[in-house]
């Protein structure tokens, strides 16, 4: 039938942020490519205001919420919120990242343009409702982090994690792909509503052990992309090879949009069946909280310290996945707003201090920094005390709706490990900040240059968004309780 | 066993005896010198085993990377031009943005000047 | 009609925080002066409280009442009874006096360091005049972080290993209370269908004897740790030995209240059956008492003066936990003044280490000997305290120690027994303490030349003396002030202890909800 594949307007238009970024992404190659070296200064310009603009559109398509493309994309509250959330880590990361390159002297519009890429690949992740398109959402924002990852192409460390994390990377999508596969064997379709359906039909339930294969390996690509347990070995170098502002964006986008995929593929397309599921995850949570943590309390290398609380992070919102219900959606996606502001003003900070070849980013590196920068070292503080989870900060009302969760579905030995878990925590976070306060700046220290605009932009409005966030929760809260309640 | 797997027995007979009955006729006619030239793999070209240090130019992997992402952009065409009929006018517009997103690469490729070999 | 006065008592010291924040760093004048109005304006608002409150009602006064996160239940939920009446305005008190003394100790980092104490303010506040379980857990936790900075960055030596035992004890049990607090919400929302960190619901809850028992030890945790009870104080010795003497001051004065306050208006109301269980009652009498002698051993021995007041604390706030779990009018309301007291008598105890520390930079009391005959005026003050500390009639220690005496002597004798021998090795230590520093010839050179208190010591001490001979002298306002709170715990606390739990009233889920909205 000629022009049934032809989107409609409506269609289109729910999913013109994607299209836009697209076509940003790909201006901004051209423009590298044909602009004088003064003009290049306006490419992170152009790439953040087509961020927000993406935004914008985002935020305008939520009024028309429906499917698009033959029911392969959703656009409905949930893919809203995490679309809005990646597209602003993206453009954080573009703040953090302008002077960092102009100081490796590798300043250049792919970088932009890629980040712009990755970004379209976690947009489609938070839309798709298909498992074909999260893989292709996976594998283009994926691709886009594997190149951003080794961006400094002459330093041996970004090398390395680029190298890593392409190859764990593509092998935990051939899992993710071969899960599909067996979901396609099984329900004779990969789109996830049809998948639900056919899991919820009493009278054609597929057999049960194949279903579990089908999902385990799912599962397996699944938690590698948010690095849980036992598939968080790669981040750790991962993290600390790439450059800092790479970092941040990974620790952030990707593992957004991740668990954006893994929520509506467990809580939509495998609810039925969430007997197979929880059981694997409550063992994850617990080992991805233990290790994380105890691992971090060793690490002298502050990305590397981030790293590991990053996974411990993943452990937490895994505890909210495992609670399998509305509250734990809302809490996981509640979770991965706050874990953003606050690990992306992290990574900001770490840029600002590691500076040209990030030959500063061992804990001692920070020694005295109250003293040198106060608001810095202050705003790096709200962070820290964030992550260890302070009331009055994001990290707090993160964690204490994770646990109310956890508790409604009566997880109460994973309420306690994790509680305990957030305690053990506290240790490594104040070590940093002990170190920026409490012990003078090492002898003939060279000066720290003042922030760039851009860093000093991420970090107020990371900070700022870190304390609303533990003030007045209910403004995030609420749209997450609407979009949870979409994925229903 | 079902009648219509014996034509692929036949089949499978002649392929395993056609080699055989080649290489032994050759061996039968041909001159024999050999040489060490003769067991290389390939008798021109790159050396198939060498060290594993030694180097060579770099514009060999830009042109191959090249080579593999033009190439198999190709591939992407092929669907497209078979199924062209029943797509219309939406293929035709498909495929213009795919060609563009392509020529935008080949630009950037192009004054990056990774299509230059000096 | 609402009445604003709590949130202006609690939101003064943040605002004159913010203003601090404005002030350039290196105007130290400045700073230091803005601190100090910033503290008083803070003292003297929390005064029309004091005044207006009506002591012949029941229940909370000037509740203030908002939602703050609705989907949660979480309410911005203010008010005071007699109890948190008097802790508010010890607050207010030691917080401006803590801020005044600080004028020339410090010189280093001023603007942090008034920021940090404004900022603790705020949260001692908080936690006194929170209603909502989850506002007084985020006050709770707020306190930690600037004491924290305030060991971490002014303290002495050994600051680092201090400050980061302080926060890590108080964070894991913290973090237990709040898992405790979170059994209380669900239990609420299955028997009410809704939810609420409200604490006069949560008292509503009939829970079973085994769930209380659990809720109790966790809550126990959490408070212990603050108070703290022996097995749990050994972050105190630490963090008072190399705190600054303000950061010490406020430490002992209101930051260990905020434990015994958790006892008394959380645990016991919350869950009386549990708290009024024999075995529970026997564990927390028994480690009360051995806070109460092992703090007084320990003290003994010590040659640090600092520390030596340190472990006293130990054995003070022995003398309040034991009150709290006499279960009786007495033993309570005695806790209550006894918190007080040792707010104000180991406050001046741990200044006057201070006022010396700062002329001598040693806490040795070897060092020591003679002292009142350069320093008359400093000895006699040092007496007061002393003697106050050590529970002499007619100065306030003595009515809050006799009270609880009292109390316990209802409550089980052998109890009262023990403690009167804290009491007189109390007065061992401090005489002994007091006899090697001040009495006899001076013995060390270095202190003939030492200066007599400056008008500024004075006017730090001044205030604290006499607000000690008050109670000591005329007792009767706070014990009307607290007649009213106490009984209502110690009598919902028995009512619940004499009547089995499947008789207690089951409230239907319907009449509630009505109720309440």
């Amino acid at each position: 039938m000629p022009g049934n594949y032809m989107p409609s307007a409506a269609e289109l238009f729910r999913f013109s942020p994607e299209l836009l970024l697209t076509a940003a992404g790909t201006l901004l190659m051209i423009f590298e490519a044909i602009t004088s070296p003064k003009q290049k200064r306006s490419l992170p310009v152009f790439a953040f205001l087509s961020l927000l603009a993406a935004l914008a559109l985002a935020v305008a398509a939520s009024s028309d919420p429906g499917p698009a493309f033959n029911r392969m994309l959703q656009v409905d509250g949930f893919a809203t919120f995490f679309r809005v959330l990646v597209m602003a880590i993206g453009a954080v990361t573009i703040l953090i990242s302008t002077n960092y390159l102009k100081q490796a002297e590798h300043e250049g519009g792919e970088f932009y343009s890629l980040v712009l890429f990755s970004v379209v690949g976690q947009c489609l992740m938070a839309t798709a409702n298909e498992l074909i398109m999260i893989f292709i959402g996976i594998e283009v924002s994926s691709i886009a982090t594997y190149v951003l990852a080794g961006y400094l192409r002459d330093d041996k460390r970004n090398n390395e994690a680029a190298l890593k994390y392409f190859l764990l990377g593509s092998f935990a999508t051939a899992f993710l792909l071969y899960g599909v596969a067996w979901i396609y064997g099984t329900t004779g379709t990969t789109n996830l509503s049809g998948v639900r359906g056919v899991l919820l039909d009493p009278q054609n339930a597929p057999n049960a052990i194949l279903i579990s294969v089908a999902l385990g390996l799912v599962l397996v690509g699944l938690l590698f992309k948010v690095s849980a347990v036992p598939f968080q070995s790669w981040a750790p170098d991962v993290y600390q090879g790439a450059p800092a502002p790479v970092t941040a964006f990974m620790a952030t986008g990707p593992k957004a949009a991740a668990f954006a995929a893994f929520l509506r593929i467990t809580m939509w397309a495998f609810e039925p069946v969430k007997n197979h599921w929880i059981p694997v995850l409550w063992f994850t949570a617990i080992a991805t909280m233990i290790v994380g943590n105890f691992a971090a309390l060793r690490q002298s290398n502050v990305k590397r310290l981030l790293a590991y609380s990053s996974i411990a992070h993943a452990g937490y919102v895994l505890v909210a996945l495992t609670a399998a219900s509305k509250t734990g959606t809302e809490a996981a996606m509640f979770y991965m707003v706050s874990y953003a502001a606050m690990n992306l003003g992290a990574f900001a900070v770490i840029a600002h201090v590691a500076r040209k070849g990030e030959r500063r980013v061992e804990i001692d590196d920070f020694a005295g920094l109250g003293n040198r920068q106060p608001l810095t070292a202050a705003i790096f503080t709200v962070f820290l005390l964030s992550l260890i989870g302070v009331p009055l900060t994001g990290g707090f009302f993160a964690k204490f709706y994770v646990f109310k969760a956890a508790l409604d579905s009566q997880l109460i030995a994973l309420t306690i490990v994790g509680l305990l878990n957030s305690a053990v925590a506290a240790f490594y976070y104040l070590r940093l900040i002990v170190i920026m306060y409490m012990q003078p700046a090492p002898e003939g220290v060279d000066t720290l240059p003042e922030p760039s605009l851009g860093i000093r932009t991420a970090l107020v409005a990371c900070s700022l968004a870190t304390v609303v966030l533990g003030v007045f929760p209910s403004l995030v809260l609420d749209i997450a309780g609407r979009g949870a309640s979409f994925i229903r | 066993m079902p009648e219509g797997y014996l034509p692929l027995f036949v089949f499978l007979i002649v392929a395993l005896l056609f080699p055989v009955v080649l290489l032994w006729a050759a061996a039968l006619v041909r001159p024999s010198t050999p040489g060490q030239v003769k067991h290389e793999a390939y008798e021109c070209g790159i050396e198939a085993a060498s060290n594993a240090r030694g180097r060579y130019t770099v514009r060999f992997y830009i042109i191959s990377i090249l080579f593999v992402i033009f190439d198999v952009e190709t591939v992407f065409l092929f669907p497209w031009a078979v199924r062209y009929r029943q797509l219309g006018w939406f293929g035709i517009g498909e495929i213009g943005v795919f060609l563009l997103i392509l020529v935008a690469g080949y630009i950037w490729a192009w004054q990056k000047r990774a299509l230059e070999w000096v | 009609m609402q009445s604003h006065i709590l949130s202006i008592v609690l939101f003064t010291p943040l605002a004159g925080l913010l203003v601090l924040l404005l002030i350039p760093g290196q105007n130290k004048f400045l700073i230091r002066l803005w601190a100090n109005i910033a503290a008083a304006l803070g003292f003297l608002v929390s005064v029309p409280m004091l005044l207006s409150f009506d002591r012949a009602k029941d229940g909370y006064q000037f509740v203030e009442r908002a939602d703050w996160i609705p989907s949660l239940g979480v309410q911005y939920l203010i008010g005071v009874d007699g109890i948190s009446l008097l802790m508010v305005m010890l607050t207010t008190v030691m917080g401006f006096l803590a801020i005044f003394s600080s004028w020339t100790s410090i010189k280093d980092r001023e603007k942090e360091y008034y920021a940090m104490f404004l900022l603790q303010q705020v949260g001692m506040v908080g936690v006194f005049i929170s209603l909502d379980f989850l506002l007084f857990y985020t006050f709770w936790e707020l306190v930690l972080v600037p004491m924290y900075f305030i060991i971490g960055i002014w303290g002495g030596p050994r600051k680092l290993y201090a400050a980061i035992k302080f926060f890590l004890y108080t964070l894991a049990g913290g973090v237990l209370m709040l898992l405790g607090i979170l059994t209380l919400y669900f239990q609420y929302a299955q028997q009410f269908g809704r939810y609420t960190f409200e604490i006069a619901e949560l008292m509503k809850l009939n829970m079973p004897l085994g769930l209380q028992q659990w809720v109790f030890w966790a809550f126990f945790l959490g408070f212990a740790i603050k108070v703290p009870m022996f097995p749990f104080h050994t972050w105190l010795p630490d963090a008072h030995t190399e705190a600054p003497t303000a950061g010490s001051v406020i430490l002992a004065a209101v930051l260990l209240k905020m434990g015994t306050y958790g006892f008394i208006r959380f645990s016991l109301p919350l869950l009386p059956n549990a708290s009024s269980d024999r075995t529970i009652v026997t564990i927390l009498a028994t480690l009360s008492l051995i806070g109460i002698l092992y703090g007084a051993f320990v003290s003994l021995v010590q040659k640090d003066w600092k520390k030596l007041v340190a472990y006293s604390s130990v054995s003070h706030l022995g003398f309040c936990t034991l009150g709290i779990f006499a279960l009786n009018q007495n033993g309570i309301a005695g806790s209550i003044i006894q918190q007080i007291n040792h707010g104000i008598s180991t406050g001046m105890l741990f200044l006057i280490v201070g006022v010396i520390y700062e002329r001598r930079h040693t806490r040795e009391i070897k060092e020591f000997g003679g002292l009142a005959h350069v320093m008359p005026n400093y000895a006699i003050v040092f007496a007061i305290a002393m003697l106050s500390s050590a529970g002499l009639p007619l100065l306030n220690g003595f009515v809050g120690e006799f009270t609880i005496l009292q109390g316990a002597f209802e409550a089980n004798k052998i109890w009262a027994a023990f403690a009167v021998l804290g009491i007189i090795f109390g007065a061992a230590y401090l005489l002994w303490l007091y006899q090697r520093t001040m009495l006899g010839e001076i013995t060390n050179e270095k202190n003939r030349g030492l200066k007599d208190l400056n008008w500024r010591e004075w006017a730090v001490f001044v205030p604290l003396i006499i607000w000690a001979v008050t109670i000591g002298v005329y007792p009767k306002p706070y014990f009307d002030i607290l007649e009213k709170p106490v009984a209502q715990i110690v009598h919902r606390v028995h009512q619940s202890a004499n009547m089995p739990l499947a008789a207690a009233t089951v409230v239907p889920p319907i009449a509630a909800e009505a109720r309440v909205r």
